[in-house]
């Protein structure tokens, strides 16, 4: 398999009459990192929808790993992505959805290690709260740490720095960096060029996506 | 500092709010209510008299003695819910925090709440009295017993409203309302195992209801006095929870909505509680220990639902195929209490995503412990009436068994409905248009329990229970959840996507 982890070509999308990404194209390596960044209203989030099969483009053509991204769960097991905010279940503790993530992924909960994710992304004395209770910076690093607990190929992020205090960029930078280390591959849009450059990423302007 | 005087800016509140409207509008709205409200009550007087005074009464001492704290207990736990005291979420965000007069400004709401727990109360007594006492009774006889309990009805909302001020006690006194409202249905349901003749005498004479009344008012003015002084000690916290309470309650009957409110009650309660990490069992799929792990923290909810087996008792004297449909829907709700977790995926797919499941797999998971606890129900429920002999013979608790399926489905289906779609064409009647949105949707969810028909047709009938009609409800029940999933997930698809 030596297809690239991404790759988008000639890809169109407008809202109404409102151009939004024109022509576009990406390419993202298997095994690499890159980071798109560019002022509000550009398209990042729009693109990231698009690679994640969340919005349908109007024109183009886009394959993860060389198939269609889709809505099977064959897709979603290898892709994770932050593009949308979850809803948290009722009455589970933060704790509880990092396990049944990672029994939904045939993990050994234990083996997975969630504490030491927990402790990673500051939620060890959070544990047993439940998600809504958290601040909005703590529920974006539950959103991460639960997407990266569980085994994954592709992480689509969009703003991951968001609402995050400095060391918490600095740790989920490093966490990234593991993550291309060990083999995956990461495109994430970002606001933060310290963030983006501590994370390995190669840096793109969503200009030069244009051709 | 100085308290700005309110009553000018609620003047000028409400004449720059009418200068938006158009002219008359507040006329029309009261124009069409009365006439909404003649149309109405001309339809339903018939059913009305029968809730509120038949023509014999017909409740036993005990019967009418369990109504009390049954209808006063659902009052008293309703105005706890709401508030009582609340404003208006504008009010809350703007006034509240002005340097006005707190009690002025929460006055007219415990004013209104005041005349709204009174008429609730005297409408309950008038029906205890409807149900239980001789119609030898005097008009002023029925007057006081009426204004007894519409102060009876205030005095509950001043105790809901001193709760509402603060302290632990009052979640424990809600718990000890709750109590003898299960109390209450005990002895209702006992009063309808039994042949128990209905009360006659024993009423209390107007000169002795007469001082009793009267004591009451008095002790319920000195009471209200002392709420309005205390008023403005009121804690901001819970009058702004209240009022987003009243918000949440106008969002949900404008937009025709009930999911809004019992969202929000559900997200209050977990809010409230402290929890513990458990480990999810390895032994089970593990969607099914995440909805068994969910339904043992609500173990009250359990213990009412046992409870509420008891209630298709009360239908005893009812046609048969009433109790068939109380079991049916029962089951529904029963199942329904384990459905949380797939009305949250069916809102928002993106914990499933995470999770990697296929909707197939995740719904035919999501199904078992409704399926279990609507089964179980079933099976109280039936094998009491048969035990209590309202049923011919058979193995009437093994039919309740297999009505599990039935409500899974009917639970699970329900659970995926979403929002009410407004956008559906409205129907044009003689009485106004009718929007169908909230109608098909009160009807997704319901429609399913069409499975359980060999049920409630055996029910209806009155025949003794073959193992026959066990063995095809069983069938039915099955392959209606076989199909039911086939034709509402797939295999390679996470969404859930209630297809309708």
């Amino acid at each position: 398999m030596d297809h690239p982890a991404v790759e988008v070509r000639g890809l169109h999308v407008s809202y109404g009459s409102t151009p939004v990404l024109v022509d576009v194209s990406l390419r993202v390596e298997a095994g690499k990192g890159v980071c798109v960044t560019g002022e509000n209203g550009i398209g990042k989030s729009t693109l990231l929808r698009c690679v994640s099969s969340l919005q349908q483009p109007d024109d183009g053509e886009i394959l993860v790993f060389g198939g269609t991204p889709g809505a099977t769960p064959e897709f979603w097991r290898t892709v994770v992505t932050t593009v949308e905010p979850p809803t948290w279940y009722p009455g589970l503790t933060v704790r509880e959805h990092a396990e049944l993530v990672c029994r939904a992924h045939g993990q050994d909960p234990e083996e997975a290690g969630i504490d030491e994710a927990l402790e990673r992304f500051g939620l060890a004395g959070h544990a047993d709260a439940i998600p809504p209770s958290l601040s909005s910076g703590q529920k974006q690093r539950l959103t991460l740490a639960v997407g990266l607990i569980r085994p994954s190929s592709l992480l689509i992020l969009d703003e991951p720095e968001q609402r995050l205090d400095p060391d918490g960029r600095a740790e989920v930078a490093a966490l990234l960096v593991d993550y291309v280390r060990d083999g995956g591959s990461l495109l994430m849009a970002s606001h933060d060029d310290a963030f983006a450059a501590a994370s390995g990423a190669e840096v793109t302007t969503m200009e030069s996506l244009s051709s | 500092m100085t308290a700005v005087p309110l009553a000018p800016v609620r003047r000028w509140i409400s004449r720059r709010q009418s200068a938006h409207r158009e002219r008359g509008a507040t006329a029309g709205n009261i124009y069409f209510t009365v006439l909404f409200l003649a149309v109405v009550g001309g339809m339903v007087h018939k059913q009305l008299a029968v809730v509120f005074w038949p023509t014999h009464p017909n409740a036993s001492a005990l019967a009418a003695a369990s109504l009390v704290p049954i209808l006063f207990g659902l009052l008293y736990l309703a105005l706890r819910r709401f508030g009582p005291l609340a404003l208006s979420r504008p009010a809350a965000s703007w006034l509240l925090p002005a340097p006005v007069s707190r009690r002025r400004l929460l006055l007219p709401s415990l004013r209104l709440t005041a005349i709204v727990a009174a008429i609730v109360g005297a409408l309950a007594g008038l029906a205890v009295l409807g149900h239980g006492a001789p119609r030898t009774l005097g008009g002023e006889q029925i007057a006081l017993f009426g204004t007894g309990a519409a102060l009876i009805g205030v005095a509950l909302l001043l105790v809901a409203l001193a709760a509402q001020a603060g302290g632990r006690w009052g979640d424990r006194l809600d718990a000890v309302v709750s109590l003898l409202l299960a109390a209450g249905l005990v002895g209702l349901v006992t009063d309808a195992t039994g042949d128990h003749a209905p009360a006659a005498d024993g009423w209390p004479p107007a000169r002795t209801l007469v001082p009793l009344v009267g004591a009451l008012a008095l002790v319920v003015a000195l009471l209200f006095t002392l709420a309005v002084r205390g008023l403005a000690r009121t804690p901001n916290q819970r009058i702004l929870e209240a009022a987003k309470t009243a918000g949440t309650l106008f969002d949900s009957a404008f937009g025709m909505e009930p999911t809004f409110l019992t969202d929000m009650i559900e997200r209050r309660y977990w809010a409230h509680r402290k929890l513990r990490s458990m480990h999810l069992s390895a032994r089970l799929p593990v969607l099914v220990g995440q909805d068994l792990l969910l339904v043992l923290r609500r173990r009250s909810r359990l213990l009412w639902l046992v409870l509420a087996a008891a209630l298709p008792v009360l239908l005893a004297d009812a046609p048969h195929w009433l109790i068939g449909l109380a079991i049916l829907v029962g089951a529904m709700l029963a199942g329904s209490t384990a459905a949380g977790n797939v009305k949250t995926d069916a809102g928002n797919p993106v914990l499933l995503r995470i999770l990697g499941l296929s909707s197939r797999t995740a719904v035919r998971q999501r199904m078992w412990v409704p399926g279990i606890l609507a089964g179980v129900w079933s099976a109280l429920a039936l094998g009491l009436l048969s035990a209590l002999g309202d049923l011919p013979s058979g193995p009437w608790w093994v039919l309740g068994l297999v009505l599990g399926p039935v409500g899974a489905v009917a639970s699970v289906r329900r659970a995926r409905v979403g929002f009410v779609r407004n956008e559906l064409l409205p129907l044009d009647t003689p009485m106004g248009t009718v929007s169908t949105g909230p109608l098909v949707n009160a009807a997704i969810g319901p429609d399913a329990l069409l499975l359980g028909l060999p049920a409630l047709i055996e029910i209806a009938q009155g025949h003794p229970l073959s193992w026959l009609t066990v063995l095809v409800q069983a069938v039915v029940g099955g392959l209606g959840a076989r199909a039911y999933l086939a034709g509402t997930t797939a295999a390679d698809r996470v969404e859930l996507h209630a297809l309708r």
